[in-house]
């Protein structure tokens, strides 16, 4: 049966303690079972190098854009500090897995490449490249991954429209954001909106 | 009048002639985006010399939807939708760990009943994936019988998952708190909820008695075939430390013999119940690939047949906000799907819609390892060992 709700994060703040503790960092946190460690941006090679140790899986890596500004969906409750935040997942093979992440400015967003500790690092940081416009030093071949080598712009930044709504609008009634150009959710689902709040 | 040639001398001509032929220049061979054994759109261009493989770059991206991006402007109701079209072929199976990690951001828990239905059709599910295999890979080396076989009783598990949720491939049967009810079930707000069709365990235990049996005849068709171990035994191996570093993960992982399977280490699922082995390869060659797949099958046909039998009665659905507005908060969840480790990072600021979600595939990590394994390999062996990784490409292009 699932863990219960006390036991599960318990396991997971022991997950991200250790983990901290081997990558020489004292910033972790384990919400909602995530076990994650921040490390600082001089120390990401270093900080692999040394979790590799205890966690071989590479999983994958990933950025998450903290941007006020959002072109697309909702942007985040107050304020939040503009930047990249770059995140990898390692695994044991225990059943453990931690997420190490830091933080880059988006004026400077380069990061060295982890290609030579995790092999698999490689297209996980094409993606990231091509997508966030972060670029990875020392990188073998950072060329697009998906896209054509034409295409201009980092797609899953914030700020980067989804050009399909701009051109044609949601089809249905159900939506979640205003169309461009109108002030306001103009495709509101009317149903849905009378029953917020209320519970079934 | 034809002159005779003293036949030392003819000898050193003829192996002039053939030591020129083999001085073959380097080619660049493209191979795809449409080709049978690509699964879908890939191009590998490969430098080859002669018959043996130099290099080869993989050019994905002929299936990139942007799902990452699509998933900033909907619902979480209407993710479920989307991510269910990632790998195509265990659709079933992408929903669950993205319902378990907003279900854990929002702290609840589905109830037992509809665990053991995720559970069962996830793993009918790995049934059907691992039989498409069956059938595709033998083909790709030349064998077109078994894929009658295999296509047979995988029919059957597809009905029993249609019957269930009304779709064969794209379930869309989760729900944040449980999952749906069964198609023709009837409304959920009123309460005669028809969860799961009739017959459906005597269908299933039927059904899977036939799989078991093929998996038989697969076994005497397939794995002691001569012409097929020659093609496969030794070829393509993956050690261990290179599978964990390029992140290989599922039958890949295990048949390098690491005997590592989420199952038994995340507790999304009630698998702590049920009893099964975790299938273990060698040598991490195509061969080791194919027979842990095919043993999956049978651990699969197992913990169906107990879930079936340990089923308990109870409610389909947690109560969940009619409009679910998830908590702040970041979130992984990662599950055994057929292919490997399938995981979502759901980061939420509050609100109906996330604010990043990130999909991690199995086949995007298990085919990154593909320049590094068929350099130096053998033209020949190239199809083998592409198709030995069982990737799709809506997996790894997302």
């Amino acid at each position: 049966m699932t863990e219960s709700p006390s036991e599960a994060p318990a396991a997971a703040a022991a997950v991200a303690e250790r983990f901290a503790g081997i990558v020489g960092s004292d910033d972790w946190s384990a919400d909602f079972a995530t076990p994650k460690v921040r490390v600082p941006r001089d120390g990401w090679i270093a900080a692999h190098a040394a979790a590799k140790e205890h966690a071989p899986f590479f999983s994958w890596l990933s950025a998450v854009d903290w941007s006020s500004e959002v072109a697309v969906g909702d942007p985040p409750e107050g304020e939040v500090e503009s930047r990249f935040e770059v995140l990898s997942c390692l695994g044991d093979l225990d059943g453990n897995f931690v997420l190490l992440s830091t933080d880059l400015p988006k004026d400077d967003a380069v990061l060295p490449t982890l290609v030579d500790t995790f092999g698999g690092a490689n297209w996980h940081e094409r993606e990231a490249a091509e997508m966030f416009g972060i670029v990875f030093d020392g990188h073998p071949q950072l060329t697009h991954l998906y896209l054509t080598d034409e295409f201009e712009g980092y797609p899953l930044r914030k700020t980067f429209p989804l050009l399909t709504r701009e051109v044609k609008p949601w089809p249905g009634t159900v939506d979640v954001e205003g169309m461009p150009g109108a002030t306001g959710p103009s495709t509101e689902n009317v149903e849905a909106a009378a029953m917020e709040g209320g519970e079934e | 009048m034809t002159t005779r040639l003293d036949p030392t001398v003819a000898m050193h001509l003829s192996d002039a002639a053939v030591s020129v032929e083999l001085e073959t220049p380097e080619m660049t061979l493209n191979i795809g985006p449409q080709h049978p054994s690509t699964h879908g759109v890939l191009r590998l261009v490969a430098k080859v010399d002669g018959e043996r493989v130099d290099s080869v770059e993989p050019v994905i991206g002929y299936m990139h939807r942007g799902y990452e991006k699509l998933a900033e402007v909907r619902t979480y109701a209407q993710i479920t939708a989307l991510i269910n079209r990632i790998d195509w072929v265990s659709g079933f199976c992408n929903e669950v760990p993205f319902v378990i990690a907003v279900e854990r951001l929002m702290g609840i828990e589905a109830p037992e009943r509809a665990q053991y239905i995720r559970l069962i059709l996830a793993e009918m599910t790995r049934i059907s994936s691992h039989l498409l295999f069956m059938s595709s890979y033998p083909l790709e080396l030349g064998a077109p019988t078994p894929l009658m076989y295999a296509l047979r009783e995988r029919e059957h598990v597809m009905d029993l998952i249609e019957g269930v949720t009304g779709g064969r491939f794209h379930p869309n049967f989760n729900r944040v708190g449980g999952v749906k009810p069964a198609a023709g079930g009837g409304s959920s707000t009123k309460k005669v909820v028809q969860d799961l069709p009739s017959g459906f365990f005597d269908g299933t235990r039927r059904a899977m008695d036939r799989v078991d049996l093929v998996c038989d005849e697969l076994d005497t068709l397939v794995t002691g075939n001569e012409l097929f171990r020659a093609r496969t035994v030794g070829v393509g191996i993956i050690p261990p430390d290179k599978a964990l570093a390029y992140g290989v993960s599922g039958p890949n992982l295990r048949a390098s013999g690491v005997g590592f399977d989420l199952r038994k280490h995340e507790h999304i699922l009630p698998y702590d119940d049920i009893e099964f082995e975790i299938p273990v390869g060698r040598n991490g060659d195509c061969f080791d690939r194919f027979v842990v797949r095919l043993q999956e099958i049978r651990q699969a046909t197992r913990i169906v047949r107990q879930a079936v039998d340990r089923i308990p009665a109870g409610p389909l659905q947690a109560k969940v906000p009619r409009i679910l507005k998830v908590p702040q908060g970041q979130c992984y969840v990662r599950a055994e799907n057929p292919k490997g480790e399938m995981g979502y990072f759901v980061v939420s600021e509050g609100g109906r819609i996330p604010y990043r979600v990130k999909i991690r595939s199995a086949s995007f990590s298990n085919l990154s390892i593909l320049p590094w394994i068929l350099a130096g390999q053998l033209i020949p062996d190239l199809v083998a060992i592409m198709g030995s990784l069982d990737f799709v490409l809506g997996d790894v292009d997302r």
